[in-house]
């Protein structure tokens, strides 16, 4: 999702931390330099004086300039909404600095949330009736055959069609008899219509379904019955479990799902059988359970020559018994029929078939590995969503938890950043009409999307404040855009002060304000007012604009590169191509930002530094890109 | 100021609204504007399409009855909304008992609808944005804080849950939106500031 011009991003500093090694940050902490843009750790700083006033601009150059366009920023930047802020450790963070859990299931569709015991039961799948077309991936809608006539009875047959591309399980021959209920009627119907018939294709198609719910569903149902295997310890050879399910599905387990089973229920009697310790608990944790494992050691061992290494001792032990395979169809083993390919090729080359009835891949891929036509593909269960409560990753504490019911769209906690770093938005200055015949009123935006090169442009940086403290800004900028296309950037006044996100009513009662705001939004009073260097341009109750001069360079291999010999890019002529994105205008720009919250926000603080005082000087640093808009190629 | 505002593009209702006068709005009698509301040029809007009373239509369903005591409401648009060029604003409708019969169009504060979108839905929640050349299908509901990309398809009676993006034709949900979003300025709250600037030089 690219952002039109002009835009603004704010890089996580958790990018770089892989790299500084502490020691460096110390030095210069207690060089009393500017903070790397990677950590700034609040209580440090409170006590380093704070020089860095007017060595800003050297202060950047000398440290790493962050590189918009270098590979590794992909990684940092994000936009500012994207952000969160962690009270605790005083930093910016991103969703990579953040872990998440899971506060409740939902149905996107229905907007009902499941409760989390019912998640896996039902295969992580909403259990109602919101289901989507497995055609289209569309919504589908539970409709009436019967009342399109134009009589007014509810009753009727019920179908799910897709409004989007005109499906309905019709196609596939699918009816159902109530409204509701459509998954549990779905699942019957696609277990009973697989008593043998005569096409195994449309049979294994239509039992598909199962396997929608299959893997998890049997597992919980296996593992909820820890006595299955045990009766088959007793040497039954299938378990009562195995048994019932082939009965229901008479001869052999077809059905994906009770097949499943089948060879689950086998490989656990299989293990069970072969550990050597007879209480294993084995069969409770599965094949991954450290028993498992246990037993794999074991059996290396003892057949290996290791053996010999570690001890002659385990030689004496009998061969240790071999689990086999599965053999026969009740023990979930499949033949494949010896015509079912040549048949399923037949169809594919058949008139009747033919391109449109086959499945694609991203169709397949959401169905049973069987299913291969159009006409086996069965309606699937809307994927559940999740909301989720966000903590930092360092210090665990929870930046976000929304409010549980899927509904709500608020939150318990939300400490986004945007409450505490100043918000950036970027506008370009409508200059007079240079021609300067016509009236004031008519002023020339500059259209972004195409920045003549080597033309001053002015852009107005307006920080916003949330915090309820007053903020005091450093902005620095190197002074020509890292990259080929360097172009010069000047910010006119890098030191100010933004207010504090005070109540409204006194910006109202103070009355004055208000045409202010206006004049900040539409620049009216333009025609009067000139970009000074060292001078804020505009300021309100918590906000300041600042005005950046740019001058876009030159594309590498443009016209304009050519005229102007002295441009430094002139030098590389064997790269006149431009590389991707390389005409977008953004400008790195380091933000400091120092400020006095009160200290009961942080009572350990208090509690262990030595300082008593109700004030803290705080800080943050942290690199922001402002993409102001791209560089046409000819003058 | 009569004068300068009968040249100007807009009409300003008293509660700000901001309406081109090249817009196409029908059946004004069943829309209700929240205020500072925008509507550009070229957007048609459609509150011809209300929903007739429903004794009155099972009865005979081609001749609307006259009641004029309720005009029923076909669109409803939220404060600080804001309607695109060649937007089509259009109440969803929906065969019910053999009967086609239209529902109202919510649509909520601090909604911007892109240039040249289709919106059907049933409600669009507040702070959506629908991209540019979107079309949202019939009885869909977008809820709020939700963003439907440009381009997108939106499915009849597709739910979009709140802070979900949505694209694609069809459209699936394809990624969140972060937790600022919505924020008075920032992204998804910018609709004031979109407000003001309409109708300035």
């Amino acid at each position: 999702m690219s952002r039109p011009f002009p835009y603004s991003y704010i890089s996580c500093p958790c990018a770089d931390t892989p790299i500084p090694d502490p020691a460096k940050k110390r030095r210069s902490k207690e060089s009393s330099q500017k903070a790397t843009p990677e950590r700034t750790d609040a209580t440090d700083d409170a006590a380093t004086p704070k020089q860095e006033d007017n060595q800003d601009e050297g202060d950047s150059d000398e440290e790493q300039t962050f590189d918009p366009r270098s590979l590794r920023s992909n990684f940092s930047l994000y936009p500012p909404e994207q952000l969160l802020y962690c009270e605790d450790c005083h930093q910016i963070k991103c969703p990579r600095c953040i872990t998440e859990e899971i506060v409740s299931w939902y149905c996107p569709n229905c907007l009902f949330e499941t409760p989390s015991s019912m998640v896996k039961s039902d295969g992580n799948r909403c259990g109602r009736n919101c289901f989507n077309c497995p055609v289209c991936t569309a919504p589908l809608a539970v409709s009436t055959i019967e009342n399109v006539t134009g009589n007014g009875s509810q009753q009727g047959p019920w179908v799910l069609s897709c409004g989007y591309c005109m499906w309905t399980t019709l196609d596939i021959g699918i009816k159902f008899d109530k409204p509701t209920n459509i998954r549990s009627q779905l699942q019957k119907m696609t277990d009973s219509t697989a008593s043998p018939a005569y096409d195994a294709r449309s049979r294994q198609g239509s039992r598909a379904f199962g396997d929608l719910k299959s893997p998890l569903s049997t597992l919980i149902s296996a593992e909820g019955q820890p006595s299955a295997p045990n009766d088959n310890e007793n040497g039954n050879g299938n378990g009562s479990e195995e048994q019932t399910k082939e009965d229901s599905t008479d001869v052999a387990p077809a059905n994906t799902d009770a097949r499943f089973a089948a060879l689950k229920t086998f490989y656990r009697n299989q293990i069970s059988e072969t550990s050597n310790s007879p209480n294993d608990p084995l069969s409770e944790f599965g094949f991954s359970s450290p028993g498992a494992l246990n037993r794999l050691m074991s059996l290396y061992a003892s057949s290996s020559r290791l053996s010999g290494l570690y001890g002659g001792n385990k030689k004496a032990k009998s061969k240790p018994p071999v689990m086999r395979e599965a053999l026969t169809a009740s023990e979930g083993l499949r033949v494949t029929p010896a015509g079912e390919e040549a048949a399923i090729i037949e169809r594919l080359a058949s008139p009747e078939g033919g391109w449109d009835s086959i499945a694609s891949l991203e169709q397949r891929a959401q169905q049973s590995p069987d299913v291969r036509f159009v006409d086996e593909l069965l309606p699937l269960p809307v994927l559940l969503r999740t909301k989720r409560a966000k903590r930092c990753k360092s210090c665990k504490h929870i930046l976000v938890k929304p409010e549980t019911k899927p509904q709500s769209t608020r939150f318990r906690i939300r400490l986004i950043a945007l409450s505490y770093i100043p918000l950036p938005t970027l506008r370009p200055l409508a200059l007079p009409a240079p021609s300067s015949f016509t009236s004031g009123t008519v002023t020339q935006t500059p259209d972004l999307d195409s920045l003549p090169p080597l033309r001053p442009v002015h852009v107005l940086l307006t920080l916003k404040n949330h915090m309820f403290d007053p903020v005091r800004i450093t902005l620095a900028t190197p002074s020509v855009t890292p990259g080929r296309v360097a172009s010069k950037v000047t910010i006119l006044s890098p030191q100010f002060e933004i207010g504090a996100n005070s109540d409204v009513w006194d910006e109202a009662l103070a009355g004055a304000s208000a045409p202010v705001g206006d004049s900040r939004l539409t620049g009216v009073r333009t025609a009067e007012k000139v970009p000074e260097a060292g001078k804020v341009w505009d300021k309100g109750r918590n906000w300041t604009t600042v005005v950046l001069e740019v001058i876009p360079g030159t594309l590498p291999g443009s016209e304009a590169d050519t005229t102007n010999a002295g441009n430094e890019d002139a030098g590389d002529e064997g790269a006149v191509t431009l590389k991707e994105d390389e005409d977008v205008l953004e400008i790195p720009v380091f933000v400091h930002m120092e400020w006095d919250a009160e200290a009961q926000l942080e009572q350990q603080n208090v509690g262990k530094a030595s300082k008593p005082d109700d004030l803290v000087a705080r800080e943050l640093a942290y690199w922001m890109v402002l993409g102001v808009g791209k560089i046409q190629a000819a003058l | 100021m009569p004068p300068k505002a009968a040249k100007s593009e807009y009409i300003e209702t008293d509660t700000g609204n901001k309406i081109s006068r090249r817009s196409q709005i029908h059946g004004t009698q069943h829309i209700i504007l929240g205020g500072k509301t925008v509507i550009q040029a070229e957007a048609v809007i459609r509150g011809d399409l209300y929903r007739l009373h429903s004794t009155a239509v099972s009865t005979d369903p081609n001749n609307p009855p006259q009641q004029p005591n309720a005009p029923s409401v076909a669109i409803t648009v939220g404060r600080y909304s804001y309607i695109s060029k060649s937007v089509i604003l259009r109440p969803p409708s929906r065969l019910h008992r053999g009967v086609h019969s239209f529902y109202p169009l919510k649509i909520g504060d601090h909604v911007f609808v892109g240039e040249s979108a289709v919106v059907e839905a049933a409600s669009l929640g507040n702070h959506v944005h629908v991209g540019a050349g979107a079309t949202i299908g019939s009885m869909a509901i977008v809820k709020d804080f939700s963003v439907v990309l440009e381009g997108a398809v939106v499915p009849p009676g597709m739910v979009v849950p709140s802070w979900c993006v949505v694209g694609g034709r069809p459209a699936r949900i394809v990624g969140e939106v972060g937790e600022g979003y919505g924020v008075e300025g920032a992204e998804g709250g910018l609709a004031r500031e979109r407000y003001r600037l309409v109708g300035r030089p």
